[in-house]
């Protein structure tokens, strides 16, 4: 058995193992509890650890794996709160034209000024939090992960038709989220 | 015409291909005439493309406390 040093480890990796957690569940309970998963399933699997990638590397692929987990998890939770066609709609009329009140504004900015300021991350992700979890889960999946959605759909075990919705409505909400507390600030 | 309901929803089946050659159609025909939805559709860019960038602009840590409790727990594990 190796020596380990759980000091060394969590000073190590600790934070940059949280960091790549909140950003995706966006509850930094749920994010911390992700990472003492991580570190005990590793501690654990030592001996499996074969110094073929790094120990970092390593950590991250159990870390992904535990994130998919948790989503799995929580889509197997939430597969009630799925949304119905009849839900009520805050963002387009009868006719499924937008509202007045929730018509796009002009942002009146390029995405290359956007795109270096910290305090829009900041903003976004903080909208992202306010998603219900099986959107902000989809979204996490597509815009972060870069996953195509029938591998999402496997991966949650939800409908491609239930996904189209959830995206749909993560994004509304993102963008009225966004001009709200961003751009018109 | 497609309505702007449906044409939001395109928009996001559109970064994948999965439109047919019709629906793109009624896409750009519903763009060309509806400001707002052309507005959705840049909006659309930018948020989700600056979403694989979030972790690098978070510079959350875990507090002190925090680490001393994984620590513990590894100990004890």
């Amino acid at each position: 058995m190796v020596q380990l040093d759980a000091k060394k480890w969590v000073n190590n990796y600790g934070d940059m193992l949280y960091r790549y957690a909140l950003p995706r569940v966006n509850d930094g309970e749920v994010a911390k509890d992700l990472v003492q998963d991580t570190f005990l399933a590793a501690w654990r699997n030592y001996d499996n650890f074969k110094g073929e990638i790094s120990e970092k590397n390593w950590l991250f692929t159990i870390l992904k794996n535990k994130i998919i987990d948790h989503f799995r998890k929580s889509s197997t939770r939430l597969t009630g709160n799925l949304p119905g066609i009849a839900d009520s709609d805050p963002y387009f009329d009868e006719a499924e034209h937008w509202t007045s009140v929730s018509a796009p504004l002009d942002w009146k900015t390029d995405t290359d000024s956007i795109i270096d300021r910290k305090e829009f991350y900041g903003v976004l992700s903080k909208c992202k939090g306010m998603l219900k979890e099986i959107q902000n889960t989809v979204f996490t999946l597509k815009y972060i992960d870069g996953l195509e959605s029938d591998d999402i759909c496997k991966e949650l075990n939800i409908t491609t038709s239930n996904y189209w919705v959830l995206i749909h409505r993560a994004k509304l909400q993102l963008r009225a989220c966004l001009e709200k507390n961003w751009f018109l600030k | 015409m497609i309505s702007c309901k449906e044409a939001t929803d395109f928009i996001s089946r559109k970064e994948e291909g999965k439109l047919s050659f019709r629906q793109r159609w009624q896409l750009w025909q519903h763009l060309a005439v509806c400001s707002f939805c052309k507005l959705f559709y840049k909006q659309n860019k930018i948020f989700s493309n600056s979403a694989s960038h979030l972790h690098e602009h978070t510079n959350a840590t875990l507090s002190q406390e925090q680490k001393e409790s994984l620590i513990k727990a590894l100990e004890n594990s």
